[in-house]
């Protein structure tokens, strides 16, 4: 997995690449502790599997965001990534965007 | 079946408890995303064949190919590495009564990864979503019914997103409606996060609810493999009369023979 952080029309932008798994979500919270913008996109175009630990890095995002005030939104996810965050009921929790385009006129 | 990954291969596994065959040479193989219910007798081998297929018995012959590797030859390092990626429902749901059920579930994460404790707490409330018991975590396992705890078991072998499940006599002592919602969770679950479902039973309701494929063993020999319509009008008089319940038929809980006055004597000198 990779992780890169951006800074994009006054977002920040993380695009993960990969699996994120119970070994490599670590590195994505990490990754996510040293950013402090109340608008965040996280474009998940590229990754191709993300296990319970992944999902649960991402809520913990979700409320850090809201508990500041700010928003937090999952660009691009293909469906196989989707159907993951479906069947724990977190796609009601996340606002899902198609595309990283999107996400940053929405969010 | 034959477009299928397959996940499990099981070739002439024969294992013996003392002169008494148990397993004689079976052959199986198991496929990605399907449920396959093992079922049988007391006694006619499931149990063992399941211990084979988690590692925790070694045959006296064959091979149990999962992931990649004869898990009858892994030494304890590559079986523990082979234990993170299934999971396993045992028959009481096995839960440490001392700990509380979100400390069960998190049990094989602690054992297995390194995540922050505010993560393995989201990853706990999840699934036990997933098992329908959200606000379960705190309580312990005395505070549970029979049901509940089979479903928190459930949780547990599905903490580390395991890619199997090994279920050993699922619904064993649960009233019919809390069996049905246990065979609702296994068939679910299965076909959303598509999980290959093992389930060792003899429960025909079950067996017919939630199974794809079922394999029927007597006396440590495969006797049919097929799917719940071709076991249902199988021919087999065995398979029938397992399936109707008759107390009367091949399958005989009577010890038969004419060495019955020979084997209550055998002590006795002449």
């Amino acid at each position: 997995m990779e992780v890169k952080a951006l800074e994009e029309n006054g977002f920040s932008v993380f695009q993960v690449t990969g699996e994120i798994n119970i070994s490599t979500s670590p590195e994505l919270r990490k990754a996510f502790e040293k950013q402090s913008s109340k608008k965040v996109v996280v474009d998940l175009e590229k990754v191709t599997y993300i296990d319970s630990s992944g999902l649960a890095t991402l809520v913990e995002m979700l409320k850090k965001t809201k508990a500041q005030g700010g928003s937090l939104g999952l660009a691009g996810m293909t469906d196989k990534v989707k159907s993951l965050f479906e069947i724990t009921k977190l796609d009601k929790l996340f606002s899902i965007y198609s595309s990283r385009a999107q996400a940053l006129t929405q969010v | 079946m034959s477009d299928k990954e397959i996940v499990i291969s099981v070739r002439n596994l024969t294992r013996n408890f003392g002169e008494r065959r148990i397993l004689n040479g079976i052959n199986l193989e198991i496929c990605q995303g399907e449920t396959l219910v093992i079922m049988g007798g007391s006694g006619c081998g499931k149990s063992t064949l399941l211990r084979h297929l988690i590692g925790s018995m070694k045959p006296d012959s064959g091979e149990v190919w999962m992931f990649g590797q004869d898990i009858a030859k892994a030494n304890e390092d590559e079986l523990d590495q082979i234990r993170k990626k299934f999971g396993m429902l045992f028959q009481s749901g096995a839960l440490f009564d001392s700990m509380t059920v979100g400390e069960n579930i998190a049990l094989p994460l602690r054992e297995h990864a390194k995540l922050d404790e505010d993560i393995i707490s989201i990853i706990i409330k999840m699934k036990l979503e997933l098992v329908g018991l959200r606000g379960f975590e705190n309580l312990m396992p005395s505070q549970l019914s029979g049901g509940m705890k089979k479903r928190v078991g459930l949780a547990r072998a599905l903490v580390m997103d395991p890619k199997i499940i090994f279920y050993d006599e699922p619904t064993a002592g649960l009233d019919p409606v809390m069996t049905g919602v246990v065979d609702k969770l296994t068939i679910d679950l299965t076909r959303k996060l598509n999980i290959t479902s093992v389930v060792v039973t003899h429960d025909m309701g079950s067996v017919f609810r939630i199974a794809d494929r079922i394999v029927m063993l007597h006396q440590g020999n495969v006797l049919q493999i097929g799917t719940p319509d071709e076991i249902k009008h199988s021919k087999n008089p065995i398979i029938q009369q397992f399936i109707t319940g008759a107390a009367e038929g091949p399958i005989s809980f009577m010890q038969t023979g004419d060495n019955y006055l020979e084997h209550l004597t055998s002590k006795i000198k002449e």
